[in-house]
């Protein structure tokens, strides 16, 4: 916003104003820029400190009705307002504003400030466990992996008092008793905003009510709150979308996230890219990718990421005992099936599909890729199988297809693979443990339990193999990229660790959405407990930091687990071991199209025709409708992927020849 | 026995349906209302009965009891 060099109003104008019936008691506190056209002022009243910039530009909204820069019909108190700003008939007051430039707000009830306010930063919420004990402090800069560690890392008070003295630092940093619409904002047909800071390029349009919050927007990624939203104690990220009706009170709404249809959160995270619709959700942490569409669902006390809540998921975390004291675990990728019920506490393993009830508290973490059943009221387990179908393969496509942040300086670090060295360790781990499991089990047993949940002795085996087989690929397409995207001299240190990279025996962990060797992790926290790293932005610097190491620390884990998966001698690994590796990558993957495009295929066979074909013509009317599966796209793709495994097998093999 | 009878044999305490039901022609899930899990289940079985390991893709590509016969008695003579 340029600064205005303010003048007192000549009594020339004072007569203007007055004759188009504005009114003041002070008319020496509204001081106006140079160049002041007092005919663009009508109607208006004018209370306490009062600055007002240049009037002679216009715009065109969406609706595509020009509006002059002007005021009309207004009450002003303690307000600055920027150049070329269009003000009119506001029912109630602007009050303790500061109006940044090209901003137009119109048919509005009241937006004010009533004495200072952090504008919703650094208010403290309920998450994850509705019984308290992990509080985190929202503030427009809170990104996933900041709450993440504020949520889940509670046994570290010092790390704890450190995140929380940030979180504080920053909302001390807005602390005012003016809130401020952003340059370029547009107010339309709104009720009552109070205590609210909005950000450049925001849109407000018919809002019921806001309470104490902040609407962080920004010129390249804009945010909208619309039609009858009610919210008090929020944050609301750029690029964000909140409308129709959505309620929410302690909540954050992260970049990109789209909430709306009635969609109620309470003591609530919803970090980018998130979908929240229809349901209801009470103390969760979801993070990016989390999506609940559904009138019928609860997503209570629980941690998701890259989630899709099907309908009527349930779960609870009351066991009407001492209070709502359980919490639950749905690591990245999962998704509930329809009336799926969860009984908190339980853990659910990365990409993992839960469908029916389950009363037992089990941990599946060491299983991803599952299948979590109910058979006769009894939780089941079937591991690994998930990697095959359809849907876990076009879900990780799509995610980095669908990232709706448009700000170059995006809070959350992405790392969207679905095999990484965190999903991979869990399979070796839970490859070795379901053979263990066979080894112990007898003959006639029909299940087997561990972990609180049971596993058809018959599977063990084979689920191990499907294990063996997502491991051989991920080893695969790994090596096959780092060989295409190495130069020459890089690739003479092909099986060498890289330089800067984590040990590769060191464990990985997930950071809600930023997957990160441990070591890297604790590093950050040494840097925040030692003071070295003190606010929001040199934080979210560490992340991204630890962003920009992921595909070497990938490369040194993948190097130290290579002996293990493929069962090398110990030692330097040589090039004849890399071919053996592309060999059975070729198979692996080979394998994985088949039985994905098996299970797609039975989108097209047998059973899913019935209803096609209301009065006959049941083939007819299935291909018109939903066409044939050679003619499908997924389809196409599949082809597609087999043909570029050959090509680069081949290249591969070529690169490791010259090597 | 012969392959087609262990096979029967599986089929039956799997599905939990009458042998007469069983034929060569019968198939796992349009006949004998085999659903995707038991289908694997069914693979893992004929594994165990047989004492071979069965490419994953290929068995679950087998869409009768005869085709079962052939491609288990291949995997045997293949060793």
């Amino acid at each position: 916003m340029s600064k205005p060099k303010y003048l007192h109003l000549t009594p020339a104008a004072i007569k203007i104003l007055k004759k188009n019936g504005c009114w003041s008691r002070h008319w020496e506190k509204v001081k106006v820029s140079k160049g002041f056209d007092p005919t663009r002022i009508a109607g208006t009243i004018f209370r306490g400190k009062v600055r007002i910039g240049s009037l002679d530009g216009q715009f065109i909204p969406r609706d595509g009705i020009r509006r002059y820069a002007g005021i009309f019909d207004a009450n002003l108190h303690n307000v600055t307002i920027g150049d070329n700003c269009h003000i009119s008939n506001i029912n109630g007051w602007l009050s303790n504003l500061v109006i940044e430039d090209r901003v137009l707000i119109e048919d509005v009830g009241s937006i004010v400030c009533q004495g200072e306010t952090t504008f919703g930063n650094g208010h403290s919420i309920e998450v994850l466990n509705e019984g308290g004990g992990r509080e985190l402090k929202i503030t427009e800069m809170t990104s996933a992996q900041t709450a993440y560690l504020t949520t889940l890392y509670r046994h570290d008070s010092e790390l704890i008092t450190t995140l929380d003295q940030i979180a504080d630092k920053y909302a001390g940093s807005v602390r005012s008793d003016r809130a401020t619409i952003g340059e370029g904002s547009f107010i339309f047909h709104c009720q009552n905003i109070v205590n609210v800071k909005i950000g450049k390029g925001a849109i407000l349009r018919g809002i019921q009510n806001l309470k104490e919050g902040s609407i962080a927007s920004a010129l390249d990624a804009s945010t909208f709150v619309g039609d009858g939203v009610i919210a008090k104690d929020f944050i609301i990220q750029k690029g964000a979308h909140v409308s129709d009706g959505a309620l929410l009170q302690g909540a954050l709404i992260g970049e990109g996230t789209r909430i709306g249809k009635q969609f109620s959160a309470e003591n609530s995270v919803l970090f980018s890219n998130s979908e929240g619709f229809h349901s209801e959700v009470c103390s969760i942490f979801a993070g990016p990718y989390s999506v609940t569409h559904h009138r019928s669902t609860l997503l209570i006390a629980g941690m998701f990421s890259f989630f899709n809540a099907g309908s009527g998921t349930n779960q609870s975390n009351h066991m009407y005992k001492l209070g709502p004291l359980h919490q639950g675990i749905l690591e990245r990728g999962c998704k509930t099936g329809s009336s799926s019920y969860l009984l908190w506490p339980s853990r659910v393993g990365a990409f993992s599909a839960i469908m029916g009830k389950h009363y037992a508290n089990f941990d599946t973490s060491d299983f991803p890729f599952s299948y979590v059943n109910e058979d006769g009221g009894k939780s089941t387990l079937v591991p690994g199988m998930n990697f095959f179908t359809v849907g876990t393969m076009r879900d990780g496509l799509k995610w980095p297809l669908r990232d709706r942040r448009t700000n170059a300086d995006k809070l959350d670090q992405l790392i969207f693979n679905v095999l990484s060295p965190y999903t991979g360790q869990k399979m070796i781990k839970g490859q070795a443990t379901l053979l263990e499991l066979y080894a112990n089990a007898e003959r006639g047993q029909e299940y087997v339990s561990h972990a609180g949940i049971l596993i058809k002795r018959l599977l063990l085996k084979t689920c191990s193999r499907y294990y063996r087989m997502a491991l051989e690929k991920y080893f695969g397409d790994v090596l096959v990229a780092r060989l295409q995207e190495k130069t020459p001299a890089e690739l003479s240190q092909l099986i060498t660790p890289p330089v800067g990279a984590v040990d590769g025996n060191a464990f990985w962990v997930d950071i809600s959405g930023l997957l990160c060797a441990k070591p890297r992790l604790d590093d950050l926290l040494d840097s925040l407990k030692s003071g070295m790293v003190t606010d929001t932005s040199s934080l979210l610097q560490e992340f991204e930091t630890i962003h920009a190491h992921y595909v070497d620390d990938e490369w040194s884990w993948i190097l130290q687990s290579l002996p293990e998966v493929f069962g090398f001698k110990e030692g330097d690994i040589s090039v004849d071991d890399l071919k053996s590796v592309l060999e059975k990558w070729k198979i692996s993957s080979g394998k994985l199209l088949n039985m994905v495009e098996m299970d797609a295929s039975k989108e097209f066979e047998g059973n899913v025709r019935t209803g096609f074909g209301i009065d006959g013509y049941q083939d007819a009317d299935f291909d018109a409708v939903r066409g044939s599966f050679e003619a499908n796209s997924f389809k196409q793709q599949l082809d597609d992927m087999r043909q570029k495994i050959e090509t680069d097998l081949e290249q591969s093999i070529d690169i490791l020849n010259n090597l | 026995m012969s392959t087609l009878d262990r096979i029967k044999n599986v089929a039956v305490e799997l599905l939990k349906i009458e042998a007469s039901r069983i034929n060569e022609n019968s198939r796992f899930v349009e006949d004998l209302g085999a659903d995707s899990m038991q289908s694997i289940e069914l693979v893992a079985s004929f594994e165990e009965e047989f004492d071979i390991e069965m490419d994953e893709d290929a068995a679950l590509g087998v869409k009768t009891v005869g085709d079962a016969v052939s491609f288990i008695d291949k995997v045997i003579a293949e060793g």
